[in-house]
C-alpha cells in the first residue's frame, strides 16, 4: 500500500507502507548503527521521533534475536529502504510488519533513505508525518515542545531493585534503557526512581544516577531534577549517561544547546587524548563548550569534538551510551568505574 | 605520537607470482603500504618477482627489485641498500614466511634490521597453530577440538579421534593447501598416509569439523597505542566447510543481530590485543545459536582486507602502514572523507556480495568445494539491497550465468548441487526456487540462512512473471530490483542491447550513490561510486572525462597484467591533464583503489553498466584496451547501442575484423604474409575433413576466445571429432591450423598511432610453438632473435598497423621456422606481456599507446636489450589433485615471475632457487637423442644423473652415466617416488606424448615434484637452456633499473 513520508520543507516522499496504517508524527532522525534495529526501535531516548535506517536492510534477521531496550516500540515512526516485507515467504519479514502493526506504529519503506540521511546531514533536523492521508500533513509543531520524558517512562514511582553490588544507587530514571539497567544491577542495587517522583524524599543511598532520555535537557519539566541535583554537587557521587549527562551539566550551571542533527550510531570514536573507544550515540543536544563550569572535559567526539565525558572528584557521566545496545561493548568499563568511585567516596 | 625516526630505509615485500590463494590483491595492498610509507618521506625499496604488478613500477616505490623473493636475495638488497626496516605485511603469506626466515636465519639481527608493524614473535603466534591454540586457551577462547597424527604413531594417533567429519590440515599453510575434510575414519586414514608420502612434515592437524556453522569474518586494525576498531565484518554465504576464498561473502553481515555481531567483535578485539598486533588484521569465526569458536587469525593485509576495503571505503593497507610508521589511529585522516579520522568504524549504507571466480571453464576437473581454494579471481556487486548486490556480481562473472541463471538439470540432479558445495550451487539454488522447491530445506541442506534464499525469491519471483516477445512492462520495477539487462533478455527475449537501448530512451536510468564510510553522516570528497534505481543522483560533473574499463575477475589468462594496464593508462591520463573514470568489478585490484582515477565506478564490465555510465556522466571517450578479451568483446556493441563512436584507438571496425579468426586469416593471405596452411569449416565433418586435407596435427580456434579457450593441438582423428563438436557449441565457424612443428614462437608487443609503429620488444619461447604464450617460459635479450626475423617481424608489423589503421598497443605472435615468420594471431589490445617489457625495456609503453590514443604521433624510440629477462609462468597443479600436470595451447597458469641477469644462465639460474646436485630424466623416445648433449653438460658439471629404464640404456649406451630407477610395478629398488619424496632428486626432466589418451606413466612423478616443489622440466629446449644454467656461476641481485 503507498504512503507517504512528509517533511516541514515540503517534501512528499512516497514508499510501501507496512506496520500501523496510523498516521505518525515526530521529528525526523537517523541512525548508522547496522545492526539492532529492535533495539533502537524499542530505545526511549526516541520517543517523540521518527527514526530513518541508514542502513538499508532491516528485519534481515529474526527479531527475537534483538533485545527489547523498553516494553514498547517508543519511535513514532519507521522509514527503510529494503524492510524485507515485499514478498512474504511466511518468514520474518511478516512477523516484523505484524510486529509494528501490533505495536501501533507505521512503518514506510522502499525510501531512497540516503537522501534523507544526506538531506538531514546538510539542512538539520526536520519534521516529518508517516501518513496514508497527505491531508494530515498540514501543522508541524515542535516535538521537542512536549514533555517526553514523561512518555519514554514506563514504571512510575519509586521501586527498590537488589543487584550483585552493595552499595545503593539512586537511579533517576528518565526513560532509561534495559541493558542500562541490567548493567547497572551488575555493580549496584537500585533504587529506581521515575522522574516525577519525590527525591527529596528518598534517604539511603550512595550515588546519584541519571539515565538517558529523550528531548531538550532544558525542559521545564525537568527543573526539579535539576534542582535536586545541584543540591547534591560535591555530597553524594553524581553520575550520568546521555541525557543524564546533559541534565548533571545543567545542574553545574552549565548550558546544552541543540545540534544540528545530532549523533545516533555506533560507530562513533571518542578520545581522551591518546586512548581511543568506538562508541554508541544518540543525542539531539549536547553541553555547550563555551559553558563548561566547574568540571573538567575529559573525553570528546574526534571529529566533531562534542563533549562527551565531564568529571571532576564527585561526578563523572559520559554522553555516548556504555550499555551499548546496540553497539559496541569498549567502554563497559564505566560501571566497574562507577563503582569504584563510589566505593572510594563512602569509605569514611 | 609522530612518525618514528629510527627507521629511513624500508624494504616491502611483495607476495610474487600470483597462485590460488595469493593473487592481485596483495598488489593491491602491497602499493597502498609503499605509497603510504613515501608519503611519510621514507625510502621505500620493494622486492617482489612479480612483473605484472603495479607495485613494481618507480612510480609505487623508490628502488624496485624484481628478483626472486628469498632470504639470500633480501640479505644482499639489505647490504646494498643500507635497509633498516622490514614490512613484510603486506605480502601475503609469502613474505610473512620469509620474515619468520629472516628471523631465524639470524639476519635480522645481523643487521640491525627492524620488523615494522606487527612484531615477528606475534605473528609466529598467530601463524604456528599449536602456539596459536595454546594462546586461545589462556585467553579463554573458544575453539574446536583438535588432535595431532604423529607420523611414527599414525594407527594410535587415528584411533584416539573420534569417527565424525575432521579437517586436515599442515601448519603454514596458503589458500588452503594441505587442508582437507576427511568425512570417516578411515578417509582419515588414507589422506593421513598420503600426505605423510608426499611431504616431510612430522605431524599432522586434525580438527573437529565445524561444517554447517556460519562463517564470519571481521577485519580488525589496533595501533602501538592499543587502540582497536573494526574496519568491518563479512559473512559467509557458504557456510564452514568452504574456504572463505570460495565462499560467496556479503558485506556486512546481514543475518547476525547485535547481540552476536558485538560478541564476535569483542572477542576478536580481545584476540588482537592479545595478540600485540600494530596493523591489520583477519580473524574468522564459526558461529550458530548464540556459540562461536575461532578459526584462524591472519596477522597481516589479506585477500579479505582487500575486499573488506573496497567494500567499506576504507584502505585497510593504507592505514596499517602508517600505524607501521608509528601514528595511533586518532592522528591519521580517513582518506576518503578527508574531515574524520581513521579511529572510526565504518557504517554501510548498502550492501556488497562477493562471488569467487572458479577456472572450470578451463579447467576439466572436480568442481565440488571446500576447504581448499580453487578459485583464481573474485568479483563484487554493490547495491542498495542484497537483491540488486547478488545481481551485479553474476553480471561481473562473465561466465555463461552473467546472461542466464537458469540451468539444465533434473530436479535430483540440482538437490545434489545444492547440497553439495560446488561452483553452481548459488544457480542450482535460483533454479530450484523456478521450480518451487522448499525453500527451508534448500536452506538446510545448503546451509544458507533462510534470509538470503528468500532475497533470491524476490528475484525469481519477478522474474517469473516476465513474458516472451516484448519488454516487461513493469522494467523500472525490475531494475529497481536489480535485474540487470542481460537476464531480463533471456526471459523476454528480446535482445539485451535493445533493452538497454529502450532504458535510455524511456529514461530509465540508475542514479549514482557514494561509497563513504559513513552512510551520508559525514561529506565525502571521493567520488567513489555504483549505480542503483533510487531518486537522488550524487554524480560529480565529469563531462569530458575520459573512461577506462577494467577487465573484470581475475581468470585464467585475463588476470593482473591487465590491471596494470589499465593503472599506468589512468596514471597517464592524469599527467596528460584529463580527467579519468575507472570502471572495474575486480575487488581485488589497484584500479579498484578510490586514490587511483577521478571517479571509480564498482560496477560489472558489461555493456549496460558502461553505458549506463557513460550516459550519465558525459564522458567524452571511452578506452578498451587495457580490459583483455572483456572489451574487444563489447566495444562494437557499446558503439551500437550509443549510435556514435566512444572507443578511443584502434577502430571498432578493425577490432571485429581481427577478432573473426576466418576473416583475419583472408585478410592477411591478401597481404601475403605468411601463417600456417588454415582453413575454415563450417560444422563438425566439415572440420575433419578439412583436418585430413591439412594433414595432422592441427590447431582449432573459434573466434573470441579468451586464453585459447576451444584451442588444443590435435594429433589423432578420434580427439579432433570430438573436440569438433565442442566448439561448434560455442561457435559458428571454426578455424582449422596446420600446427608447426618444430618452430620457435615469439610475442611482439608494438604501439602505433594509425601510421608508425615502435615495437617495445619481442618476447622468443623457448619451448617450441604450440605451449599457451601465457604458459611458455619466454625470454626478453640481446641476440635473441636473428636480424632476418627481426626485419620480418618488422615488415608484418608495419603492414598490420596499416591494414587494420592500429592505434595504440597490439600484440603480434608469430612462429619462426628457418628464418620464415608466420603470423598465428594478432591482438589489437595491450596484452598479457606488456607489464614485463615496459620492466625489461625500462619504458612506459602504456603511456605512448594513451598518447597515441588521444592523438600523439608516435616519436621513434629504439630499445634495446642489455641483460636477459626471463618469464616463468606458476600453475595450480598443486590444488587440483585430478588435473596433469602438461602444457599445450589451453592456458593453464595462474601467474608469472620475472628473472634478470646479465646473461642468460644468471637469470635462468635466479629461476630454478636452489642448488641442483641431482637430476631425474625420464623422456619420450624422440627426445631421447637430444638429451644426450644435455645429460653431458651436466655430467661435466658434477651433476648425478638418474634416470628410467629406458631413456637410462639410452643414455648409458652413448656413454653417460646414469643410473636406474624403477617404477613401483617393477619391483626393483632404488624406486622413482622413493627417490624424489626422500629428497634425492632436485630436477626432474619429463617429456611425455601430447596424445590425448595415452598412457600419463608420469603423471604421479610430476604430481610429486608438484607437490613437493621440485623443478620440473617438460621441454628439451628448455632442459638445455637449464643445463647450461647450472654450476657454480656467480648471482648478482639489482635494482631493475641496473640492468637497462
Amino acid at each position: 500500500m503507498k504512503r507517504y513520508l512528509i517533511t516541514n520543507d515540503g517534501t512528499v516522499i512516497s514508499g510501501y507502507g507496512y506496520g500501523s496504517p496510523v498516521t505518525g508524527y515526530g521529528e525526523l532522525v537517523f541512525t548508522t548503527s547496522m545492526t539492532g534495529y529492535l533495539e533502537s526501535l524499542t530505545d526511549p531516548s526516541y520517543v517523540g521521533q521518527i527514526l530513518v535506517f541508514a542502513s538499508p536492510t532491516i528485519s534481515n534477521y529474526d527479531l527475537r534475536k534483538g533485545v527489547m531496550e523498553s516494553e514498547r516500540v517508543k519511535v513514532s515512526g519507521v522509514v527503510t529502504r529494503d524492510a524485507h516485507i515485499e514478498f512474504p515467504a511466511g518468514g520474518l519479514g511478516t512477523e516484523f510488519d505484524r510486529f509494528l502493526m501490533d505495536e501501533g506504529i507505521p512503518g514506510i519503506d522502499g525510501v531512497d533513505t540516503r537522501l534523507l540521511v544526506r538531506k538531514i546531514r546538510q539542512g538539520g533536523v526536520m519534521r516529518a508525518y508517516i501518513t496514508d492521508d497527505p491531508e494530515k500533513a498540514k501543522i508541524f509543531p515542535d516535538p521537542m515542545a512536549e514533555n517526553l520524558v514523561s512518555k519514554a517512562v514506563e514504571a512510575r514511582g519509586i521501586r527498590n531493585i537488589r543487584g550483585k553490588g552493595e552499595k545503593k544507587l539512586l537511579f533517576i530514571d528518565l526513560g532509561s534503557k534495559k541493558t542500562l539497567r541490567d548493567m547497572m544491577l551488575d555493580h549496584f542495587s537500585l533504587t529506581v526512581a521515575s522522574v516525577d517522583s519525590d527525591l527529596d524524599s528518598i534517604d539511603r543511598y550512595d550515588a546519584i544516577f541519571v539515565s538517558n532520555g529523550p528531548g531538550d535537557p532544558d525542559h521545564p519539566s525537568l527543573k526539579p531534577v535539576v534542582e535536586f541535583l545541584r543540591k547534591n554537587i560535591g555530597v553524594k557521587p553524581i553520575f550520568g549517561i546521555c541525557f543524564g549527562l546533559q541534565i548533571i551539566a545543567l545542574a553545574y550551571g552549565s548550558k546544552t544547546y541543540k545540534m544540528k542533527f545530532g549523533h545516533r550510531g555506533s560507530n562513533h570514536a571518542v578520545t581522551d587524548g591518546s586512548r581511543i573507544f568506538i562508541t554508541t550515540h544518540n543525542h539531539g543536544y549536547a553541553v555547550n563548550p563555551d559553558y563548561v563550569k566547574d568540571f573538567r572535559v575529559s573525553e570528546y567526539d574526534i571529529n566533531d569534538g562534542t563533549i562527551e565525558m565531564i568529571e571532576d572528584d564527585m561526578m563523572m557521566a559520559v554522553q555516548y551510551h556504555p550499555e551499548a545496545s546496540p553497539g559496541p561493548h569498549d567502554t563497559r568499563w564505566f560501571f566497574s568505574e562507577m563503582r569504584r568511585r563510589t566505593e572510594d567516596a563512602t569509605k569514611g | 605520537m609522530p612518525r618514528r625516526d629510527d627507521v629511513h630505509r624500508i624494504l616491502v615485500i611483495g607476495s610474487g607470482p600470483v597462485v590460488i590463494g595469493q593473487a592481485a590483491e596483495f598488489d593491491y595492498s602491497g602499493s597502498q603500504a609503499c605509497l603510504s610509507l613515501r608519503e611519510e618521506g621514507y625510502f621505500v625499496v620493494l622486492l617482489n618477482s612479480n612483473p605484472a604488478t603495479i607495485q613494481t613500477d618507480h612510480r609505487i616505490a623508490d628502488r624496485v627489485y624484481i628478483e626472486p623473493i628469498t632470504v639470500e636475495a633480501v640479505e644482499r638488497i639489505i647490504a646494498r641498500e643500507n635497509i633498516d626496516a622490514i614490512e613484510p605485511h603486506m605480502g601475503g603469506q609469502t613474505a610473512l614466511n620469509l620474515a619468520v626466515k629472516l628471523k631465524k636465519s639470524g639476519v635480522l639481527d645481523r643487521y640491525g634490521i627492524k620488523i615494522i608493524g606487527t612484531p615477528v614473535e606475534s605473528i609466529e603466534l598467530a601463524e604456528d597453530r599449536e602456539k596459536f591454540y595454546e594462546f586461545l586457551k589462556t585467553m579463554g577462547e573458544p575453539q574446536p577440538a583438535r588432535y595431532k597424527i604423529r607420523r611414527d604413531n599414525i594407527e594410535e594417533d587415528i584411533a584416539s579421534i573420534p569417527d565424525s567429519p575432521v579437517i586436515v590440515r599442515t601448519s603454514f599453510s596458503l589458500g588452503g593447501t594441505g587442508g582437507s575434510i576427511a568425512r570417516s575414519r578411515q578417509d582419515l586414514k588414507n589422506m593421513a598416509e598420503n600426505l605423510f608420502r608426499s611431504s616431510d612434515i612430522d605431524y599432522l592437524e586434525v580438527n573437529e569439523s565445524l561444517e554447517g556453522m556460519k562463517e564470519i569474518e571481521y577485519e580488525v586494525i589496533r595501533d602501538s597505542f592499543g587502540n582497536c576498531i573494526t574496519v568491518c565484518n563479512m559473512e559467509n554465504i557458504d557456510p564452514m566447510g568452504v574456504h572463505t576464498g570460495e565462499s560467496i561473502v556479503v558485506t556486512p553481515s546481514q543475518t547476525l543481530s547485535d547481540v552476536e555481531y558485538q560478541m564476535l567483535r569483542d572477542s576478536a578485539i580481545r584476540i588482537i590485543s592479545g595478540l600485540g598486533i600494530q596493523g591489520a588484521c583477519n580473524i574468522q569465526f564459526a558461529l550458530s545459536e548464540g556459540r562461536y569458536y575461532i578459526i584462524e587469525v591472519n596477522p597481516r593485509t589479506s585477500r579479505s582486507s582487500a575486499l573488506a576495503s573496497k567494500a567499506t571505503g576504507y584502505p585497510i593497507a593504507r592505514i596499517a602502514a602508517k600505524i607501521a610508521a608509528g601514528y595511533g589511529l586518532h592522528e591519521i585522516r580517513n582518506p576518503i572523507t578527508k574531515s574524520t579520522y581513521a579511529a572510526y568504524e565504518p557504517s554501510l549504507d548498502y550492501v556488497t556480495v562477493k562471488i569467487p571466480r572458479w577456472p572450470f571453464d578451463k579447467f576439466s576437473v572436480d568442481r565440488t568445494i571446500g576447504v581448499q581454494m580453487k578459485s583464481i579471481g573474485e568479483v563484487m556487486g554493490i547495491g542498495r539491497t542484497f537483491e540488486e548486490a547478488i545481481m551485479k556480481a553474476i553480471a561481473s562473472l562473465d561466465n555463461a550465468f552473467s546472461s542466464n541463471i537458469r540451468m539444465h538439470a533434473s530436479d535430483e540432479e540440482l538437490w545434489k548441487l545444492i547440497e553439495r558445495p560446488n561452483d553452481r550451487r548459488l544457480f542450482a539454488i535460483f533454479e530450484g526456487l523456478f521450480r518451487n522447491f522448499d525453500t527451508k530445506k534448500m536452506a538446510r541442506l545448503s546451509g544458507y540462512d533462510e534470509y538470503f534464499i528468500e532475497k533470491m525469491e524476490n528475484i525469481v519471483e519477478m522474474l517469473k512473471h516476465v513474458e516472451i516477445g516484448h519488454i516487461p512492462e513493469n522494467l523500472l520495477h525490475l531494475k529497481r530490483i536489480g535485474i540487470p539487462d542481460e537476464i531480463i533478455s533471456s526471459f523476454c527475449g528480446i535482445p539485451a542491447d535493445a533493452i538497454t537501448k529502450y532504458r535510455i530512451e524511456k529514461n530509465i536510468m540508475p542514479v549514482y550513490k557514494r561509497i563513504d564510510t559513513c552512510s551520508g553522516e559525514f561529506e565525502v570528497v571521493v567520488p567513489y561510486m555504483y549505480s542503483t534505481y533510487e531518486d537522488e543522483d550524487e554524480m560529480p560533473d565529469l563531462k569530458g572525462s575520459i573512461m577506462i574499463i577494467g577487465s573484470g575477475p581475475n581468470r585464467i589468462a585475463q588476470g593482473l597484467e591487465f590491471d596494470y594496464g589499465s593503472v599506468k593508462a589512468i596514471l597517464a591520463l592524469r599527467d596528460m591533464g584529463y580527467r579519468s573514470i575507472m570502471l572495474n568489478s575486480n575487488p581485488e585490484t589497484v584500479s579498484t583503489d578510490f586514490d587511483v582515477s577521478d571517479a571509480l565506478f564498482f560496477e560489472p564490465v558489461t555493456p549496460e553498466y558502461v553505458i549506463n555510465v557513460i550516459n550519465r556522466s558525459g564522458c567524452a571517450g571511452l578506452i578498451v584496451q587495457f580490459s583483455g578479451q572483456t572489451g574487444q568483446n563489447m566495444a562494437k556493441r557499446i558503439e551500437d547501442i550509443l549510435g556514435r563512436r566512444i572507443v578511443l584507438g584502434t577502430s571498432t571496425e578493425s577490432i571485429e575484423r581481427i577478432e573473426d579468426r576466418t576473416v583475419f586469416s583472408k585478410v592477411i593471405e591478401d597481404l601475403g604474409i605468411k601463417q600456417p596452411p588454415f582453413a575454415i569449416a563450417e560444422n563438425e565433418n566439415d572440420t575433419v575433413r578439412k583436418a585430413v586435407s591439412l594433414g595432422l596435427p592441427i590447431i582449432l580456434r573459434s573466434s573470441h576466445v579468451i586464453g585459447g579457450r576451444s584451442m588444443e593441438i590435435i594429433y589423432d582423428m578420434d580427439y579432433l571429432a570430438d573436440r569438433a563438436r565442442e566448439v561448434f557449441t560455442i561457435s559458428k565457424n571454426v578455424l582449422v591450423s596446420k600446427y608447426l612443428e618444430n618452430a620457435t614462437e615469439m610475442d611482439v608487443d608494438f604501439v602505433s598511432d594509425g601510421s608508425s609503429y615502435n615495437i617495445c620488444g619481442i618476447l622468443v619461447h623457448i619451448e617450441e610453438a604450440g605451449v599457451h604464450s601465457g604458459d611458455a617460459t619466454m625470454v626478453y635479450g640481446p641476440g635473441m632473435v636473428s636480424r632476418e626475423v627481426e626485419e620480418k617481424i618488422e615488415n608484418i608489423v608495419e603492414s598490420m598497423v596499416k591494414e587494420f589503421h592500429l592505434i595504440g598497443l597490439s600484440n603480434l605472435q608469430i612462429a619462426a621456422r628457418d628464418d620464415d615468420v608466420y603470423v598465428i594471431e594478432l591482438n589489437a589490445r595491450s596484452s598479457r606481456s606488456v607489464p614485463f617489457i615496459s620492466k625489461a625495456t625500462g619504458v612506459d609503453w602504456v603511456r605512448y599507446a594513451v598518447e597515441c590514443m588521444m592523438g600523439s604521433k608516435i616519436t621513434e624510440k629504439r630499445t634495446e636489450a642489455k641483460s636477459y629477462f626471463i618469464k616463468v609462468s606458476v600453475f595450480p597443479f598443486s590444488k587440483f589433485s585430478d588435473m596433469d600436470v602438461v602444457y599445450g595451447p589451453e592456458m593453464k597458469s595462474t601467474g608469472e615471475a620475472m628473472y634478470p641477469g646479465r646473461t642468460i644462465t644468471e637469470a635462468l639460474r635466479k629461476s630454478l632457487q636452489r642448488s641442483i646436485r641431482s637430476v631425474l630424466i625420464t623422456v619420450r623416445d624422440e627426445d631421447k637423442p637430444r638429451m644426450v648433449d644435455i645429460a653431458r653438460i651436466m655430467l661435466d658439471k658434477g651433476i648425478k644423473i638418474y634416470a628410467t629404464a629406458g631413456t637410462a640404456r639410452y643414455l648409458n649406451d652413448h656413454g653417460i652415466s646414469a643410473e636406474t630407477l624403477y617404477r613401483v610395478r617393477d619391483r626393483r629398488e632404488p624406486r622413482i617416488l622413493d627417490m624424489i619424496s626422500g629428497g634425492a632428486i632436485d630436477m626432474v626432466i619429463n617429456t611425455t606424448e601430447m596424445t590425448a589418451g595415452a598412457v600419463r606413466d608420469g603423471f604421479k612423478i610430476r604430481r610429486m615434484c608438484i607437490m613437493r616443489g621440485i623443478p620440473l622440466i617438460m621441454n628439451v629446449n628448455l632442459a638445455k637452456a637449464y643445463a647450461e644454467s647450472l654450476g657454480p656461476i656467480p648471482i648478482d641481485y639489482r635494482e631493475i633499473g641496473e640492468y637497462l
